[in-house]
Parts: structure tokens; sequence; C-alpha cells
């Protein structure tokens, strides 16, 4: 059933860094820029379809394929980081996501960018992520996996700052960049200690190795494996424990890094601040969740470490909640989704620490529709509204704008989790229900964890269907009212849009269908991704596996029946209280709400309200704790750099200025005083010579 | 074709011949512009006979010395011109060939007056470089390395900026006491060689048996000295502050060539000469350099994200990342892969880092500052400039894909993987240098090319084309000439980052190679340490039971060279012809 | 001939050597007419040249005399120098006296 041989994969990335030099290059020629949104889909689109095509030749394998790579990149010593790739069904999973979403979002900014004067700039940035996108979930081995890991994070940088004129957007940008450089600074430390404990950064190598550590039985392993293996064993044996226990942790930090996990996810709603197709495509459906892919790529490792899966599990459900508080109390609509995003990614933390990759990488997919479905149509709404993003300002559109009402209606119940229907029920159910196993399967202060984390998950739910549909009622319900912004669509600053079709600014109107027809393939996907990937457990067959533990918690045919039975209880308790939460919006913000332009719970409890929409004044303490030090330590250390060090460096040319100043007299300009001391030097040397002679000779 | 050991003199005299020819009264170079493109074609030959050489080089054993070949000097001072290439050699001599054209390129418009001087200095360097590389005599070394100090200090003090007679003043005194030092620990170890053997050699490879039989003290000693010289050059903090100074008042070619090139020859002193030399002396330093060399990093770092000047910036960045390639010179880890890892990163820092000089110089030509402030948004009105700029602030921050990342990388996995005790904190310690890195190079990033258009008022016509959107031929962006300046250079990133194999292949065996007489003394020391059985026997121990080995080695090899009998020449000498006596 | 040179001994042409070496020192120093000076130095020479010949003859060998051509054309060519010189120091000043030029002064 496969078309293509797997050894193709490898091609995906260059596809895509092909299209990043044409984009590039039609930056110097204007008048074809609007070639670049073609240039940038047909790349994405080979993408997709070699995904498609090989999909039945890795599924059909049941092992990873780990083909030749394509060409060598660094090999020193024993280390080895060749563009190889390294497919699975996790691998194969991320990439249909990636080319998939990636695809409908570049077609859709086809329209959505349209008369921006970076046209070929932005696609051309897009270009370079899908490069380096491709690359995490392919690379066979973590260096490479760390080439996409930046580039991702470049082309996070570039696209956040696509405005470059406003100074929000670059210092968003900078943010991004830097506080990922932190999680960067983990992956690489994560990677020493592998490299260090098993002698190779090959999954191929150490990923097997670490299974075979866990069970404590290393036979039957391949070659490359095998020496891992031996080579693990003898530095444990060595005293090398602690670096197998801090592997995790620092590929921990970088994955909290780039998913925009406490205490690194201030960067992600300062994103928000790019073009929204790029706050869609990156900043929600696929590169924030790379984390969750290291994560559930690296598992053994996670598992050799008693603390590392618990701590996973403690810092997603303190993001989960933290995100949708904050997110309830926003006025700004992509902010919502933004901080939505963060909460959203902790159940996937969730899920992949309570050892279940599957509940993750299933709530991965099925955000990535919904998550992508709710940013464009918020794009939608902002182009319509000429950039107005603020819910108080805008009331009642669904007349104006049935089709995104439609749109976002189906993202918010997807996000909401809403029964039967969505993907997001299916998911996240299965996110809570898994760490409800694992709570019971564990014991002490593990089980703990996991029960506290599941209740926080339970009571997040609640949250989360509470402020989306907020935003719908009032966005969509009551009586029409809006405020136009003061921009056009995201882009330009007034003067270079004139070749634009910015007619449309003074009234909201629906999209067109080539806007809106990716948005309905999405809508379809969050509405069907979860009743097919849900009760048929495809997902599980593709990511099994991962470890023998994780296998023990699946809940496919094989499944224990009190496992199942946790889980047949999740869907009544956490459809029960979606409906709730729903029922609860309703009341406060639907079309009879009694407040209008502010929000009730403001007026209610003010200073809660208040902390939360300043975000709990978190970016403030970073500011004080850590930005304003560095610079305050720069700038001293300039100073003690130019005052101090180069003083006493230079005192020390004091000592020969000092001699010359001993000696100076010497040089009269006399030539009675050049001749006399001439002479007594000829006397002097003569006199030593007879000496020495009479007393050798 | 001439016999390929030759061509290693004509690579060596070539630049001389074009430095001379600058000289000749020949009218049409009293022109500027004749002058440039005299120059520009005959570092273009230059480069090309770097590029045979290359090819005529045999990479499948890039460790050998090749091409090599010996010309008396001084026989009876047991000097000569021993030159001969290695892998490491060659490709620093192609980085110095590659850079010199593009530095000639960039010239045009900032050297305005003199240009025939200017291109004398530079050919005259690039000579002293090569001669750098290529010497195997360790006199031949030192001279060419000094030798780099004088076009230096004309290049600065002539054609330099505001302070520029003091930036060459400081930039002389202080690479000239630390070079002075070095010498005298050369000459020391030739000195032994005399004592012990009764013939005078300075050819490296009888230093390196020599310099390896010596005590621990004076191996220690003439360390010292040597780290006097190459730490200055490097620069090692504390002794960079000349650095600052010297890249922010020398022209954009100073510059370009001081933080590309000349800042090379100190690791290149270090790797080539002190650590084989003296490899008890290398390993009983290594934690100091180390630490000093983090220092560095760090330091550096913190003071780039308070500069409001951007070369200043990128000066300070330049000690910041030769602190990388201290540490991986000397955290001697297995594989080699923290020292490959380094001289990887010479290259690339080269690269990168010339090419913001090179950036920098360009906005400068047209604005007459680099202040963060008065000049900024530059990727509205100088839309390719601000991309080449952005690639090698990328290239920079060590962003993988391009140049800079592979030398990081490999520098600080080497480094963790070290089996000496205290190599993992310097490698963590290091990594946090990347995160600054990105903070500061962002920084600078964040004030030039983003945000909203500044430029300095006088200056302010530049700015009513912008309008216009993107036109690379608009007069205030790169002109043909800088965008052919900029283009090698960029390329070179983007290759050294996406496939650095051949380069890092080909560093890989001289590179073991040299480190082999420390790695030898470190797994002793694991072999010694395993001996010291006990569990309180852990990480303190293997450090002291290593210098403990160290100095018994040298000790041993004292005793040996008194045991060989001295033979007096000079004395010799005198004896027979005493005549007055006689009568 | 034979008997006058055996009464000579080769201390006496290295004395005599010496004497005019020393002497040219002394004038040299204690005098400040530069063309005195000059001469002073003229006569150190002379010395020097003395005891080449008798060096040479003591060792039997050219080797000596050689030097003393050699010593002798160089001395002429830097006379000549020495007193153009001279004169363009004196066009100068209107002196001769040496001490009137201390320029080199630290």
């Amino acid at each position: 059933m496969s078309l293509f041989d797997p050894q193709i994969a490898a091609y995906i990335p260059w596809v895509s860094g092909i299209s990043a030099v044409v984009c590039g290059l039609l930056c110097l020629y204007p008048q074809y820029a609007k070639f670049a949104a073609g240039v940038c889909a047909s790349a994405v689109g080979v993408g997709f379809v070699i995904a498609l095509g090989i999909w039945g030749n890795v599924v059909g394998a049941g092992t990873a394929v780990n083909p030749e790579p394509l060409m060598r990149w660094i090999e020193v010593a024993g280390l080895e980081a060749n563009y190889g790739v390294y497919l699975d069904g996790l691998t194969m999973i991320m990439l249909g996501v990636v080319t998939g979403v990636a695809m409908l979002v570049v077609i859709y900014a086809a329209g959505y960018m349209r008369g921006d004067p970076g046209y070929a700039r932005f696609f051309a940035a897009v270009s370079i992520f899908i490069f380096a996108m491709t690359t995490v979930v392919m690379a066979d081995n973590l260096v490479l996996l760390f080439l996409g890991w930046e580039g991702v994070g470049l082309a996070s940088y570039l696209l956040i700052g696509h405005e470059y004129h406003r100074q929000a957007a670059v210092n968003a940008a900078k943010k991004a960049f830097i506080v990922n450089r932190i999680g960067d600074f983990g992956v690489l430390l994560g990677m020493f200690c592998i490299f260090d404990v098993f002698g190779t950064v090959r999954f191929e190598g150490f990923l097997p190795a670490a299974s075979a550590l866990l069970t404590g039985d290393g036979s039957g392993l391949n070659m490359e494996a095998a020496a891992a293996y031996a080579q693990a064993t003898a530095v444990l044996a060595d005293g090398g424990q602690w670096l197998l226990m801090a592997a995790p942790f620092g590929l921990m930090v970088g994955a909290f890094g780039k998913s925009a996990q406490l205490p690194l996810f201030v960067w992600l709603p300062d994103a928000m601040e790019g073009p929204t197709p790029v706050s869609a495509l990156i900043h929600a459906a696929t590169m924030v969740t790379s984390g969750v892919y290291v994560i559930a790529r690296t598992m053994p490792l996670f598992e050799l470490s008693p603390y590392a899966l618990p701590t996973v599990a403690i810092v997603a459900g303190a993001t989960a909640i933290l995100g949708a508080s904050i997110a309830l109390a926003q006025y700004d609509l992509k902010r919502v989704f933004a901080y939505s995003t963060v909460s959203q990614l902790g159940y996937m933390f969730i899920g992949v620490a309570a050892l279940s990759s599957t509940a993750g990488v299933f709530h991965l997919v099925s955000h990535a529709f919904f998550k992508a479905l709710l940013f464009l149509t918020a794009g939608s709404v902002m182009h319509a509204l000429a950039g107005q993003l603020d819910i108080r300002k805008i009331s009642g559109l669904r007349h104006k704008m049935p089709v995104t009402f439609v749109l976002m209606g189906i993202g918010c119940a997807a996000l909401a989790g809403l029964p039967v229907l969505t993907a997001g029920y299916w998911s996240k159910d299965l996110v809570l229900a898994t760490t409800f196993d694992r709570a019971i399967a564990t014991s002490g202060g593990t089980a703990f964890v996991y029960y506290a984390v599941g209740v926080v998950g339970l009571l997040t739910a609640f949250i989360t269907a509470y402020y989306c549909f907020r935003v719908w009622f009032r966005v969509f319900f009551g009586e029409e009212r809006y405020e136009m912004g003061d921009h056009h669509h995201g882009g330009g600053d007034g003067h270079d849009d004139d070749h634009g079709d910015h007619g449309h600014a003074h009234e909201p109107h629906e999209m067109d269908w080539g806007m809106n027809g990716p948005l309905v393939v999405l809508a379809v996907g969050s509405v069907f991704a979860g009743l097919l990937l849900g009760p048929t457990h495809v997902v599980e067959h593709l990511i099994d596996g991962t470890s023998a533990e994780a296998n023990a918690l699946r809940v496919g045919d094989d499944a224990t029946p009190y496992v199942k039975a946790v889980h047949t209880a999740m869907y009544f308790v956490s459809a029960l209280i979606a409906v709730a939460a729903v029922l609860v919006a309703y009341v406060l913000h639907g079309p009879k709400r009694k407040v209008e332009g502010d929000d009730p719970v403001r007026l209610r409890a003010p200073k809660v309200f208040g902390a939360l929409n300043s975000k709990l004044w978190i970016d403030e303490v970073y500011g004080g704790v850590i930005v304003y030090p560095v610079r305050v330590m720069g700038s001293v250390f300039y100073v003690v750099d130019a005052v101090i060090v180069d003083t006493v460096v230079r005192g020390l040319g004091v000592v020969p200025r000092l001699l010359g100043q001993g000696v100076r007299p010497a040089q009269s300009g006399r030539l009675h005083g050049y001749g006399l001391g001439m002479a007594l030097g000829v006397a002097a040397v003569v006199a030593v010579t007879f000496y020495a002679m009479s007393r050798g000779g | 074709m001439i016999d390929s050991s030759h061509l290693i003199l004509v690579l060596l005299t070539l630049p001389v011949v074009w430095a001379v020819g600058l000289l000749l009264p020949i009218p049409g170079l009293q022109r500027k512009r004749y002058a440039w493109a005299y120059s520009a074609v005959t570092s273009a030959i230059s480069l090309t006979l770097a590029i045979v050489v290359a090819m005529n080089f045999d990479w499948t054993r890039p460790g050998d010395m090749q091409l090599s070949g010996s010309i008396d000097w001084i026989p009876s001072m047991g000097l000569s011109f021993r030159y001969g290439v290695d892998a490491i050699s060659l490709w620093l001599i192609l980085l110095t060939a590659v850079i010199m054209p593009v530095v000639v390129l960039s010239s045009l418009i900032e050297v305005d007056h003199d240009m025939r001087q200017f291109h004398f200095w530079l050919h005259i360097l690039e000579a002293a470089l090569i001669g750098t590389f290529v010497a195997q005599d360790i006199v031949l070394f030192y001279v060419c390395f000094e030798f780099t100090l004088i076009p230096l200090y004309f290049l600065i003090g002539v054609f330099g900026h505001k302070e520029k007679l003091k930036a060459a003043r400081v930039y002389f005194l202080y690479a000239f006491t630390g070079s002075m030092l070095t010498f005298a620990g050369v000459l020391y170890v030739g000195y032994v060689g005399w004592q012990q053997n009764g013939i005078w050699t300075f050819a490296i490879s009888d230093l390196y048996e020599i310099g390896r039989r010596m005590s621990m003290t004076e191996q220690c000693l003439v360390f010292a000295a040597m780290l006097a010289g190459f730490g200055v050059k490097t620069p090692l903090v504390p002794f960079h502050t000349w650095l600052p100074l010297a890249h922010t008042e020398a022209p954009t070619a100073g510059s370009v060539d001081l933080a590309g090139l000349v800042l090379k020859l100190g690791p290149y002193g270090l790797i080539r000469l002190a650590i084989p030399m003296l490899p008890d002396a290398a390993l009983a330093f290594a934690p100091w350099v180390c630490v000093v060399a983090v220092i560095g990093i760090l330091y550096a770092a913190l003071i780039c994200r308070a500069q409001k000047d951007a070369k200043r910036l990128v000066a300070y960045s330049s000690v910041s990342h030769m602190g990388f390639v201290a540490l991986g010179l000397f955290v001697f880890d297995p594989g080699g892969i923290a020292a490959t890892g380094a001289v990887f990163y010479m290259l690339a820092h080269g690269l990168a880092t010339g090419g913001l000089f090179l950036c920098i110089g360009m906005l400068y030509d047209r604005f007459h500052t680099r202040e963060f402030g008065r000049v900024g948004g530059t990727a509205k009105f100088m839309p390719v400039w601000s991309f080449f700029f952005m690639m090698f602030v990328l290239a920079s921050v060590g962003l993988p894909g391009l140049n800079g990342f592979p030398g990081e990388f490999l520098t600080l996995m080497g480094a963790f993987d070290s089996e000496l005790w205290w190599s993992k904190p310097m490698a963590v310690a290091g990594a946090l240098g990347v995160i600054l890195a990105a903070v500061y190079l962002l920084y600078m990033a964040g004030r030039m090319v983003w945000g909203t258009p500044i430029i300095p008022p006088d200056h302010a016509g530049y700015l009513e084309g912008a309008e216009h959107g993107v036109d690379p031929n608009h007069r205030h962006d790169l002109s043909w000439r800088e965008i052919t300046t900029l283009v090698p250079v960029a390329a070179l990133c983007l290759m050294l980052g996406l496939l650095p194999m051949p380069v890092l292949r080909t560093l890989e065996a001289p590179v073991v190679g040299l480190n082999e007489p420390v790695m030898a003394l470190v797994e002793a020391e694991e072999r010694a340490a395993l001996r010291v059985a006990g569990d309180e026997a852990g990480d303190r121990s293997q450090a002291t039971g290593l210098n403990g080995v160290g100095t018994g080695a040298g000790r041993g090899a004292g005793e040996g060279s008194q045991a060989i009998p001295l033979r007096v020449v000079s004395a010799d000498g005198v004896g027979g012809e005493g005549v007055i006596g006689d009568e | 001939m034979e008997q006058t040179i055996s009464s000579l001994t080769f201390s006496h042409y290295f004395l005599t050597g010496a004497v005019l070496f020393v002497l040219g020192m002394i004038g040299f120093i204690t005098r400040r007419n530069m063309i005195v000076m000059f001469l002073c130095t003229e006569m150190m020479f002379q010395g020097v040249v003395v005891t080449l010949a008798a060096a040479a003859a003591l060792h039997g060998n050219v080797t000596g005399q050689t030097f003393i051509i050699f010593v002798l054309t160089i001395a002429a060519a830097e006379a000549a120098l020495a007193l153009g010189l001279v004169i363009l120091l004196f066009r100068r000043r209107q002196t001769l006296d040496a001490g009137a030029w201390s320029e080199l002064s630290g």
C-alpha cells in the first residue's frame, strides 16, 4: 500500500529548504513576490504527499525505520550526528500533523497576508520553519534534532518579529528566542549527559540501550545499541549514575522552554505579536508541541529516573491550571487562545508524564486541529475588524460573519471537550484517565502527585470550557456592536499597502472561501479526528512500544477491566464538567448577559481578576530577577573592565617607564659624554676579559 | 608544474612580491581605485595559489606534515627555513587567503588616503600570517608571529579612527610584551636542547622531544612564558583589554584581519607548540586556563550587553567566543572532540566575526556612526545589508546550520565528556555563555536591524528612498561591490554549518596527534587512579595523583639530561686559537 | 735588518698600536673641536691598523693585512663623509665646538 521508499523522507526538509531560498530570492523582486505562497505551499504539499506515501511502509514495518543518512553532518571521534531519519509511528503522526496543518495554514496565509510588504519574506520564514520542524520530528539523533529545534526557534523569531517596525513585535521576538535559548541550554546538557553515558546520540543506539537498562536485560540488541548498553553499564558502575539521572532533566528544561511550560512559558503569549497564521501554525499547532515530542521520543530515559516523570507531571499540572486561569481574565482574543495553548500543552505533558505517550500525542493531534482552527478564525475576526481583538469592543458578529461564527464554535467545542463529537473530548479524556491509572499503579508520593495532577486536570477542564465559550458568546452573540482597529489586517503600516485590498476596512465581512476552505478542513478534523482516533485506539497502535510499562496501560482490547472502568468513568465525569462550564459561561456571557463591555467576574472579584489579567506579574518578576540584573552586571563589568582591569594590566607598563626615567640623565646629548661612556665600556670589557683569561690561563 | 614542495615557498613569497609591486613607481598606482584594483587582483591570485596548495595536499593523511622542505638560514645556530603544512595549518592558510580578497574589496570607501600604503601592509600581513602557519622552525614561527604586529600597527595607527594612535600603541605593547616572554621560553627550550645534545636546533619536531624531557618546573616556567604571548593574542581575560580598543579604532580591514586571523595565532601557537611540547605543564595548567577561559566567556558576554557601540560589542563578543576555543584546547577529552571543535571554531569565528565587522564597516561608511540609537531599524531601508548582518549574528549566536554551532557544540560536548574531574562544571558554565550570546547579539540585532528606522540627522536624505520598498539597487543599500564582498563569507558560513565534515574529518587526525602526549599522561593518570583503591579515592585524588605522576616523570627526565656529557663547543674554539701566550 | 727586527719583539708593535689607540681616545674625549676630534678617531684607526699588521706578522698569514686594506678604505670614505658633515654643522652654528650640539638629550 506504500508508494515510496522510506529513504525518501530524508528529502522532506530539504524541499522546504529550497523553498526558503526561492522565497528569499523573491524578496528581491517585489513584482514576483506573489508566487512565494505557491512555492511554499507546494513544498509543504510535497512533504505531505511523501509522508502519506511512506506511511504504510513505516507503520507496516513494526519497528523504527532508520535508513542510511542522506549526508554526513558531524562525525568526530565517537560522536555521530548525520542527516539521518528515524521513522516510526510517532514520527509519522508528527510528520502528518506538521505538514498537514502547515499546508492548510499556508493556504490560509496566502490570502491573509495579501498586501503585506513582507509577503515573500513571510513565506521564506515559514519555509525555514517547515524545514526545521520536519527535521525535529524525523531526526535520527539528538544533535540533528537540535538543529531543527533551534531552527524552529529562528523561524519563530523571524515570524514573531515579522512586523519589525513595531517595537512590541521586536521585543517579543527577542524574548521568545532568548527564553528558548535557556531551554536549549538544558537540551545541550541533556545531550552531553546522554553522550557521556551511552557514547552515542543516535536514537537507534541509546533508546534501545536505555530500555535494556530499564529491564536489566541487554540481550537481543542490535550492534549499535549493544555497544551503547555496554558503555552505559560501565559508566554506571563507575559512579556515573547521576549523569543518567540528570539527562532527562536537561531535556525537560528544553521541552519546557519550547513548549511554554512553567517557568519558561512567558514568551508564548507575547509571541502573539506575530501574524495570526503564524500563531496558529507555530505557536499553537506544531512548534510548541515539539517539547512533547522530545519527551515521548526519549521516554525510556525518563523512565530510568524515578523523579523525572513526576516532575514533568507537577510542572505540567501547574502550568495547565495557571494558563487556564490567566486565560479566563484576558480581553484580547489572541491572548486568550495563547494562554489556552499554554494550558493545553500542560495537558499533553500530563499525558506523557503519566507514561502514556499515546495520550499526550493524541491530545497533541486534536489540539493541532482545533487550536489552529481557533487561531485562524480569530485571525479572520481580526482581519475583518482591522486588527481589533478586544472582546469588550466586539459583540454580536454572528450575522456579519456566519461562517466564522460556526467554525469558531466548533473550535471552542473541541477545546472545551464537549462530549462525544469533538476531538478534544476524546483526547483530554484519555490524558486524565491515564493519569488516574498511573496514580493507581504507583504508590506513595508518586501516586499522590498523579492524583493531584489528575484533579487539577479536571479543574482545568472546567476553566477551559468556561473561558473559550466566554469568548465565543461575547464575540458572536448579543447586540451587534464593534469598533474598528487601527491597522490593516496585521500587516503594513499604512503607506505601503496602497496596492492591497483594504477597501474592506470599513465594514466587517466574511472571508472568501480561499481562506475559509482550510478552516473547514480543520473544523472537520476537530470533530472527526477524535472519533477516528479515540474509540479506535489508532494512536496507541502507532505509538506503542515506547516502553513495556507504558504498554501495560494501554486501553485497547487487552486492557484490564479495572483500567477500563477508570476510562469509562472519565467519559462521564469530563462530559459533565464540560457541559456545566458551558452553562456557566452561557449565564454570564450568553445572549442574555447583563454586563456589556466588561467581565462580570471582574466586577465581583476585581483583585483576583486583576491579578490574573496582569498575568500574576510573572513578567515583572522575571524582569527584576533576571533581565535587569544581567543588564546591570554587564554595565558594572564594563566599568570594571575599562577602569580596573585595564588600569591594573597597563599599570605593569609603569615599571619600564620608571626604569627609563631612572637612566634618562645618561642621555645628555653631549658627544663627549657618549665618548667617555664608550671608552669606559670598552675598558670594562677589556678588564673583564683579562681577568677571565688570567684565571683561566 | 613546479615541484609541489616549492608551492609553500611561492605561497609565502607571493604576497611580499605583491607588496613590493605596490611600491614600484608606477604612476597609475597613485590613483586610489587602481591601487585597490591591483590589490584585489593580486590577493585573488594568492587565493588561487592557496587552493592549488590545498589540491596538492594529500587529504588522506591530514595529520602529517606535507609539502615540507627546508632551506638553510644560519646552520651553525641550527636555524633554517623549515616549512610544511598539516590540515590545521592548511585550513588556517585557506582562511587567510579567503579573508584577504574580501578585506581588500571592503576597503574601497573607508580608506580615504594612501591606498597604496594600506594595501602594502595588508599584503605584508598576509605573508606574515602564512609564514606563521607554515613555519616548522620555531624561530621562523616566532619571527612571523611577531611580524604580524608591524603591519597591524600601521593599519590601525595610520588608517584607524579617533584614538587610533593610542590603540595601535596599546596593541603593540601588549602583544610585544607577551611574545617577548614567549621568545624567552622558546630560546630556553633551544638552550636545553643544546645542553643535552650539543647542537642547536630549533626545528619544532626536535623541540617537542626536548621539551617533553624537561623537568616539571622547567616545563611550567616555559609554559607560562608561552601562555603570556599566546594568551594575550587569544586573548584570555584579564589580558584582553587591548582588543576592544584596537577593534573599535581599527579600520574595517584591520578589525576583520585582527578578529578573523591574528587572534587565531594565539590558540594556534598553543596547540602547535605549547601543548605537544610541554604536556606535563599543559595538564597542570589546564584547569587554570579553563577557569580563565570560562570566566572570559561569561564576563565578556555580560559586558557585551552593556555596549552602545556595535563594533565594540562585536569586539567583546570575540573575547567571549575565543574563550570557547581556549576551553576546548585544554579539556583533553578522550576522543579529542573538544580540541577538534576548538580548532573548527577558530575558522568559524574568523568568518562570522569577520562578516559582522564587514557589515558594521559598511554601515559606518554610510552614516559615520555605529552607535545604537543613532542608527537603527535598517531592515526598512537596507534590507540586503540587514539580511547579511542577521546571518552573521545568527552564526555568532551558534545557530545550528551555521558555522558557529559545530565548533561551540563540539567544544562543550568534549569538555563534558572529558575524564578530568573539573571539566564538567566548566562545560556547564561555558554552556551558559550560549544563552548570553543570544542575549547580547539579539540585543544588538534588535537595536540595529529591527524597529523604527533611525539615522543620524545629517544623513537624513538616506531615508527618503526607503518608502519605495525593497530594492537592492537603491543607493543606501549595498552596492554590488559590497554584496560581492559579503557573499563568499556568508556562503562559507552556511557551508561550514551545514556540511562541516570535510573540515572536521581532516582536523581530527592532526589535533589528536598533537594532543597525544597529554592524552598519554591523562590515561596514565586514569590507571594510577584505578590502582588507588577505596571509595574515597574519588575525583579529588585523581587530580592530585595527576600532578604527582607529572612531576615524577619530569624529574626522571631531568636527571637523564644531566647524564649526557657536556661538549663545550665555544671553549674549544677559544682554546685552539690562543696565540698571545705562546710568545 | 734581521737584527733590528729581532731586537724589536711583537710586544713593541702591539704596544705602539695600543698607545696610538689610547692617545686617540683621550684626544677624542677631551678636545671640543670637531675637526680635532675627528683626527683623533683617525689616530685610533691607525692604532688598530698597527695591531692588525703585527698580528698578521705573528700568525704568518695575510688576514690581518687584508683587514688593513679594508679599514683604510673605509677610513678614507668615512673621512670624506665626516668632514662634509662637520662643514655642514659649522655652517649651521658658525662654531666647531661639539658642545654646541646636544639635541639628543633624553
